[in-house]
């Protein structure tokens, strides 16, 4: 089964995006900051991790660099999830090596349907 | 008269005169000479010759007397007449002895010969006399003495003549003499008549000409040759003397002219050194360059300013080289300056100070201890507020003149201003500065706020979407029209959030423009495109009337703005099978954009108030139709930013035209 890692600050938010990816078949691992995203995906190896860019502590675009530097989690995909919609926060989610992003509010739906494909393209 | 090595008049006159003063006394002379010479001819004739005449005549007459009265006696032997004979014999020593005294020594031979010849016969006479008259011996002796009476008569008569001849050349001498006097006397005379003339002819040559063109030459510097020069080496001394005048005075003149060229040249450098100080908006930068222009243009081997504490914005000192920090100037730097008045000027060595500006005794010591020099404090005024000093002072040199004083005072207004208008600026940066912080706060602000918002949001939409799509099991109908709702209006929040996101920057964008050249064509074009899926939706036909290309100078992502809620809202307010136009015309030195519907149309006394924030068109509303209200209140501030205008032209159930012209740079 497919592992992805969800973190983010906002239980509801976390509840929403967990609940919506194990009706789409995925196993989720939902943190509430980035310390236990970076921890988290050292030990349970996610393929996919979605990354809530505004988190206390260690932000979604510090954790998404750290992953990327990781040879061990370096080739993990990320999408990132922000509430700023500005061209540089965008930028920024990018340059750390982000996969793809979705600006708040999403729709669930289409969240997963991000996920599904970025994970088909990766099989692929 | 003159020589050419000494050519002057005065010389030449006195030289005339002197001449002159040596005839006329030649001529005196002369004519006294002749006078003493004909006085002693006279004298001689009438003292000497003729009483000799006289007297010798006398003699003869005497004689003859005696003679006569010998004879008639011894020939009539009548008393009578040997008593005419004894008168005769009387008087003849007295004549006798008369006519030796008045000879002289030229005349006494003659005069001893007569007498001795006389003697002879007064001898012979003696003896006659005693003989008996009318005898022999009578007549014998009047024969023996006739010879003895004619030598005595020949020698009578030859002095006689011999003093005629004397007493006619005595004469003639007399009458040559007058002759030559008078001879002597014209020539001297005329000579005398003719060195005046001379003299005056000869001087007035000489000082004339030479005089007259000097004249000219003063005429022709009062028409405007000031270069010319009289010439100091031309005619005599004095008109040389008075060249030489006339030259220095030209020089005296051309010096004074050249001062006041100077002067004019320095008031000018002063007006551009005020210029200079005005223009700089910096108040420390006004100040160091009235302190460098005024070392210069001046000649101040010091310059410091001292302001006036309480200001702010402004350095407190300046000085030409920073020598009021630990240098010459650093004592005067320590006195404050509030005994000077606005418009106060104080210069050293001046007895009585004009009442806004009297130093106090630690300034004047301040002063001295600066350097022995003149020293010239202004005041900098700023209105009738003092707001510092400047002060000037030379190492060495001339006190200060009252020209440098009203040029520093002219510095120093300009000084006043600089620094009035550069504390202004000053403030108005900080202002604006302030105000561009509060506008980063407020983007910040808005920001935080929509950040804050979306996550709720995100929350309630995507639970909604959840319980729509059925994922917590089957909805009746009534619950599944009420989620939408919740659904509908978490959207419309959504969008109120963007616009006013949106709205924020755009207004904070007018103190950061980001313009460049773009075609507005090309921008039209993507934003047609970009509304097609929309327009189709509501089967809207979108049309496009554009001349390419439309270059201007404008910021594409809020021009990409405009376009998009200009379309959008036609799209959104026209019904199916209606049309939307975008035309875009270049008209003069502005861009023509319109959007043009066929949809509902705008209220009349509504059409005011459609670029106000969150305002709705009634109609609007009641049908029900999404928006925020925000989207010409957004497309109205782009347009303004971009120095534009904005029109609408709508008919209600017929159609709305927008229109916006924008300039092309």
């Amino acid at each position: 089964m497919t592992v992805v890692l969800v973190a983010d600050d906002d239980a509801d938010i976390r509840d929403l995006v967990a609940f919506k990816l194990e009706q789409a078949g995925l196993e989720v691992v939902a943190v509430e900051d980035g310390q236990a995203a970076v921890e988290q995906a050292r030990t349970r190896r996610p393929a996919l991790a979605v990354l809530d860019v505004s988190m206390p502590g260690l932000s979604g675009i510090d954790v998404c660099r750290m992953l990327r530097a990781d040879p061990a989690t370096a080739g993990m995909l990320i999408i990132m999830l922000t509430a700023r919609v500005q061209e540089q926060d965008v930028e920024g989610g990018f340059s750390a090596g982000a996969d793809d992003y979705v600006t708040k509010p999403f729709s669930p739906r289409e969240l997963v349907t991000r996920i599904q494909a970025l994970l088909s393209r990766a099989r692929a | 008269m003159a020589t050419p090595r000494d050519r002057s008049v005065g010389r030449l006159l006195t030289r005339a005169f002197g001449a002159l003063v040596v005839l006329i006394v030649s001529c005196g002379a002369a004519e006294t000479t002749a006078l003493l010479m004909q006085h002693r001819v006279v004298d001689e004739l009438s003292t000497h010759v003729q009483p000799l005449e006289l007297t010798n005549s006398e003699l003869r007459s005497l004689l003859a007397d005696a003679q006569r009265g010998l004879r008639g006696y011894l020939l009539t032997g009548d008393g009578q007449l040997l008593d005419a004979y004894h008168e005769a014999r009387s008087d003849y020593a007295v004549v006798g002895a008369r006519l030796r005294g008045t000879a002289s020594s030229r005349e006494s031979g003659a005069v001893a010969r007569q007498l001795a010849r006389a003697d002879a016969w007064w001898a012979l006479a003696e003896e006659q006399r005693l003989a008996a008259p009318r005898s022999e011996t009578a007549v014998g002796y009047v024969a023996q003495g006739k010879p003895l009476f004619q030598d005595f008569t020949a020698e009578n008569r030859a002095l006689d003549a011999e003093l005629a001849a004397r007493a006619v050349d005595l004469q003639k001498r007399s009458s040559r003499l007058s002759t030559v006097t008078t001879a002597v006397v014209i020539v001297l005379t005329l000579l005398a008549a003719v060195t005046a003339i001379l003299a005056a002819v000869v001087s007035t040559r000489r000082i004339t000409g030479p005089l007259d063109r000097v004249v000219a030459i003063i005429g022709r510097r009062r028409s405007g040759e000031l270069d010319i020069r009289a010439d100091a080496t031309d005619g005599p001394t004095e008109i040389r003397a008075v060249a030489q005048a006339v030259n220095e005075m030209a020089e005296e003149g051309d010096r004074i002219r050249g001062g006041e060229k100077r002067d004019a040249a320095r008031r000018a450098e002063v007006r551009e050194l005020g210029y200079r100080i005005r223009a700089h908006l910096k108040v420390e930068e006004a100040i160091q360059e009235a302190v460098s222009g005024l070392a210069t243009i001046i000649g101040a081997d010091h310059v410091l300013v001292r302001m006036a504490p309480g200001q702010t914005e402004v350095p407190a000192l300046a000085s030409l080289r920073d020598e009021h920090v630990g240098g010459v100037l650093k004592e005067l730097a320590d006195c404050d300056v509030s005994w000077l008045r606005s418009g106060g000027v104080w210069a050293s060595g001046e007895d009585a100070p004009d009442d806004r500006a009297a130093p106090p005794e630690a300034e004047l010591l301040a002063c001295a201890a600066a350097g022995a020099g003149p020293a010239l404090t202004v005041a900098v005024s700023g209105g009738d507020e003092c707001l510092g000093a400047l002060t000037l002072i030379r190492d060495t040199g001339p006190a200060w003149t009252s020209v440098e004083m009203r040029l520093a005072e002219s510095v120093a207004a300009d000084l006043g201003r600089g620094v009035h208008h550069a504390r202004l600026f000053e403030r108005e940066q900080h202002l604006v500065a302030r105000l561009q912080e509060l506008d980063t706060a407020k983007t910040d602000f808005m920001s935080t706020v929509s950040h804050e918002l979306r996550t709720p949001l995100t929350s309630i939409a995507g639970y909604v979407e959840l319980l729509l799509d059925g994922e917590a099991g089957e909805l009746g109908p009534q619950q599944r029209r009420m989620l939408e709702v919740i659904g509908r209006n978490s959207r419309r929040l959504r969008e109120l959030i963007e616009d006013m996101l949106i709205l924020s920057k755009i207004e904070s964008g007018a103190f950061h423009p980001s313009r460049r050249p773009v075609d507005l064509v090309v921008l039209a074009e993507q934003a047609v495109a970009a509304i097609a899926p929309a327009a189709a939706k509501g089967r809207v036909v979108v049309r496009t009337e554009v001349e390419r290309p439309l270059l201007l100078d404008a910021d594409p992502d809020q021009l990409d703005r405009v376009l998009m809620n200009l379309l959008s809202n036609a799209v959104k307010f026209t019904p199916a099978d209606g049309a939307v136009t975008l035309a875009a015309h270049r008209d003069g030195d502005e861009v023509r954009l319109s959007v043009a519907d066929t949809g509902m149309g705008i209220p009349p006394a509504e059409q005011q108030s459609l670029f106000a924030r969150f305002f709705r068109a009634t109609n609007a509303i009641h049908r029900a139709i999404p928006g925020t209200g925000l989207g010409l209140a957004i497309v109205r501030t782009i347009v303004d930013n971009h120095g534009g205008r904005i029109a609408v032209d709508s008919t209600e159930g017929a159609g709305t035209t927008v229109t916006v012209r924008l300039p092309l740079r």
